[in-house]
């Protein structure tokens, strides 16, 4: 009886600290100086980048190496939409998600075939190609790129909400999979994936499912991305370097975990602001950070303050009760 | 417990192995003389490969220590264990499917001692099993199960140690078979070299060796000289028949 | 018509190199089942060094070759023991992941020593035609590139197949157990396979600088490409990576005869993607697994 009291406890204390730290966040711009806003946007956009890489890698053991393919439709569906088409940047956004889930679509058939290492390197073959196309493509200016002007009316604070809705959003998306049906087939799939086929998870489509769902909040993430930077062309759109983020902040935050991407989002953006002037020295520090937690903690941050302390912020588990009821499929 | 002067070849004192949580052998000691044929005899899941990886250094102890010729090899990796002088015939065989049958013989001559021997140690292998000096173009792979045990054992010898440990040679293969194995072993034996034999069959443990160690779920349940174990009471006991269990 | 039988030979000279960048992948694809993302980076770190060296000494590319596979040798050897073989039994990712994270410290210590702008490795040797007939000619150094390639392609076959070295590493990457009980030191054979992969890929790096034009990001370019020939001529096959690296170089070829220069590479990396859908295990599989 006690142990649930104190159980109770922590969870309301735990809700309590989240509902504060919510609100915070929604009334930041109204509080903080604007290079701080500018720093929780970044944050918010590199932790949905982070969720969804998490997503695919972490949870349905699909290591992408290739999320730049919807950073770079997506930012391209922003720029078309509202330079060459003059429409809505929502409905830009959107379409930018949308055209990222279509180009899954397409590939997955061939690219569901591929086990373990050849998926991962076929999605970083395929971003490379998509960058090649796009070079040589009139239609999206080669390689001069575009200015996406829709944003130069735009306050910080404006771009600082979308992020917000973008990056929260991404947390509850993952935390609301977790725990349904699908989310606990995912996760006997990562633990054994002949084991999770045999009581009938049906792979491919889970597969199928998480990768479309990463890559439309990936491809929206990069259209709101693009919206910060206002200038795209093909080489960064679909650069190796949004990947690279993803996985340093996936593994300094914690492989698996929620709060991973969050604490390695941190991480990531703080580190490159005070490096500004000096990208390379930050990409070789987050390097040397990602190989040594590999080393030291291969459960990153979040996994090692786990282990130690029994800390779990968004645990996707569920009563044994509840569980039960659940597993008949 | 503590001999001054140990003349047993390979001692094993209190030997405690896990994998992870799951605790595979509980206190087990044994002592190998120089020159004998020891077999250990117990079914599945009584730990016999388990106490030969550890001996070999495949697996860890979590307790317990490994003495061969006065010295400690609970620690040591696989191929240090191998070059002070011990090696296996491994569960399966496990020979190097993608080479040839000399190819395999040869590494196991890798080294620099044995390699020094080489022509010496082939040409003894080939005298004990005829057959693989037959195929020794062929590829491994393309062996019978009873040739693939040869081969293992001959590559075994080409390591030119002093204790070679058997682990379950039998297996799958057809009792002639078997039979023209273990003979030749005895041969090997009285030239000099010492065997540890894991075997399910109490009967032929009990006649092809000199001393035996009866295992069950991780415990040594019965020793004693294999002459005078009595082959029922050794059965009852593999069967985990309570009075020992 | 003429043009295109140039292509084609063009296509094949050149897959000789390609083969020799996807030599170091093989080995160690092949031995170690693990794919090195740094493969292209670490041989584009060579490219620099042997430049560097090159320019010390007055333009000799000899030396620049000594030195630089002397050093990479070690880098190789020290990446392996302290960096790979510590996670080689967790699983297929973390060395994955570490490769990746070492493959971003090398870009980005490549660009913050030598910045951005496209290098070559000067040389006497140049892209002068060496063999000229009405139907096609050859140039000097993608001659010189081939022939190379082949004579290190044979004498890895020839140390594979005749050396105890050679017999270790096969060994090693049939069976760990089996290979330790014979005495052979598998986490030490990883490393001198690291070592022989980083051997080739400065050779192959070397070749590339006099060759091309290269900055620090060219290193991805090349991992795709050795990644390319690997999957095409089989894991661990050396001279199916011979054959890979000649079909890429002539799906680059081709691919620039029939859609244009400007989509060389894409040919390349669609014919990548087409054989990764249907085969795999590479076109002339018969290596392990």
């Amino acid at each position: 009886m006690a142990l649930t009291k104190t159980n109770n406890a922590a969870a309301s204390v735990k809700i309590v600290v989240l509902g504060i730290i919510v609100i915070l966040l929604f009334t930041l711009p109204f509080w903080a100086p604007e290079n701080i806003v500018m720093i929780f946007l970044l944050i918010m956009l590199y932790m949905s980048l982070g969720q969804m890489w998490n997503l695919l890698a972490g949870y349905a053991g699909l290591v992408s190496l290739g999320q730049q393919i919807f950073i770079g439709l997506g930012g391209y569906s922003l720029a078309v939409i509202t330079e060459v088409y003059h429409l809505n940047f929502l409905l830009a956004i959107f379409i930018g998600g949308v055209v990222s889930v279509i180009f899954v679509l397409i590939i997955s058939q061939p690219i569901f075939k591929m086990k373990g290492i050849y998926f991962s390197i076929s999605t970083w073959v395929i971003a490379e190609a998509l960058a090649l196309y796009f070079l040589n493509w009139a239609f999206v200016g080669y390689g001069l790129g575009f200015n996406i002007r829709t944003t130069y009316e735009m306050s910080t604070s404006f771009l600082y909400y979308l992020s917000l809705v973008l990056g929260l959003g991404s947390v509850l998306l993952v935390y609301i999979i977790m725990r349904t049906k699908r989310g606990l087939a995912l996760m006997a799939m990562r633990d054994n994936e002949s084991a999770a086929e045999v009581m009938g998870v049906e792979l491919y489509k889970t597969k199928l499912t998480i990768f479309l769902i990463s890559a439309f909040i990936t491809g929206m993430t990069g259209a709101v991305l693009y919206l910060n930077i206002s200038f795209i062309q093909p080489y960064a759109a679909f650069s190796i370097d949004w990947t690279v983020a993803s996985v340093v902040i996936v593994i300094i935050g914690g492989i698996g975990t929620m709060e991973g991407s969050i604490i390695g989002a941190v991480v990531y953006v703080i580190l490159k602001q005070f490096l500004y002037d000096f990208p390379g020295i930050s990409m070789i520090i987050l390097g040397v950070i990602a190989i040594l937690i590999i080393l030291i903690a291969p459960k990153g941050i979040m996994g090692m303050l786990h282990d130690k302390f029994g800390w779990e912020v968004l645990s996707p588990r569920r009563s044994p009760k509840k569980l039960m009821k659940m597993i008949r499929f | 417990m503590l001999n001054q002067e140990n003349k047993e070849l390979l001692t094993v004192e209190n030997l405690d192995v896990h994998y992870g949580d799951l605790q595979a052998l509980y206190n087990v000691s044994l002592q190998i003389s120089p020159g004998s044929i020891v077999s250990i005899i117990g079914s599945n899941g009584a730990g016999k490969s388990t106490l030969l990886g550890t001996i070999t250094g495949i697996n860890k102890p979590t307790r317990g220590k490994i003495t061969f010729k006065s010295q400690d090899i609970g620690s040591v990796p696989t191929h240090t264990i191998v070059a002070k002088g011990i090696t296996m015939s491994p569960e399966g065989s496990r020979v190097f499917e993608k080479m040839s049958v000399e190819e395999n013989l040869f590494m196991g001559a890798y080294l620099p001692n044995a390699r020094r021997k080489r022509q010496e140690l082939l040409k003894r292998v080939y005298g004990l099993f005829p057959v693989l000096k037959e195929k020794s173009g062929q590829l491994a792979t393309y062996l019978s199960g009873g040739q693939r045990q040869m081969l293992a054992i001959g590559r075994a010898l080409m390591v030119d140690p002093e204790v070679i440990l058997c682990d379950e040679v039998s297996m799958g293969l057809a009792p002639v078979i078997v039979k023209d194995i273990y003979h030749k072993i005895r041969e090997i034996n009285r030239e000099g070299m010492t065997f540890v034999l894991v075997e399910q069959d109490v009967k032929r443990s009990l006649k092809y060796s000199d001393y035996s160690y009866v295992m069950v779920k991780g415990k040594i349940v019965m020793e004693g000289p294999s002459s005078e174990l009595p082959e029922d009471e050794v059965k009852d006991a593999f069967f985990g028949i309570h009075k020992y269990a | 018509m003429e043009v295109l039988l140039q292509l084609i030979l063009n296509g094949i000279l050149l897959g000789g190199l390609y083969a020799m960048i996807g030599l170091g992948m093989s080995l160690i694809f092949g031995i170690m089942g693990i794919i090195n993302l740094a493969h292209g980076d670490l041989m584009i770190v060579s490219t620099y060094m042997s430049m560097v060296v090159a320019m010390r000494f007055s333009g000799n590319v000899f030396i620049a070759l000594l030195i630089t596979v002397v050093v990479m040798i070690i880098i190789g050897f020290l990446c392996q023991t302290f960096l790979i073989n510590k996670v080689i039994d967790k699983g297929p990712e973390p060395p994955l992941l570490i490769t990746f994270g070492l493959s971003i410290i090398l870009q980005n210590v490549l660009l913050l020593i030598f910045g951005a702008d496209a290098k070559n490795i000067p040389t006497r040797v140049s892209s002068e035609n060496i063999v000229t007939t009405p139907w096609f000619s050859i140039s000097e150094i993608y001659l010189i590139n081939f022939v190379i390639s082949i004579v290190v392609i044979l004498l890895l076959s020839f140390v594979m197949k005749k050396t105890y070295f050679g017999r270790a590493i096969r060994a090693t990457s049939g069976d760990i157990v089996a290979s330790e009980l014979v005495g052979v030191n598998t986490k030490r054979i990883y490393a001198y396979t690291m070592a022989l992969a980083m051997a080739t890929a400065s050779i192959a790096g070397l070749l590339i600088g006099m060759t091309f034009t290269y900055s620090p990001s060219t290193g991805t370019q090349y991992l795709i490409f050795a990644f390319g020939v690997v999957v095409i001529g089989g894991m661990g096959n050396l001279v199916g990576t011979l054959l890979g690296g000649i079909i890429l170089g002539l799906s680059q070829m081709v691919g620039s005869y029939f859609f244009g220069t400007a989509y060389q590479l894409f040919c390349g990396y669609i014919v990548l993607l087409v054989i990764l859908t249907f085969r795999p295990q590479g076109l002339f599989a018969g290596a392990r697994k």
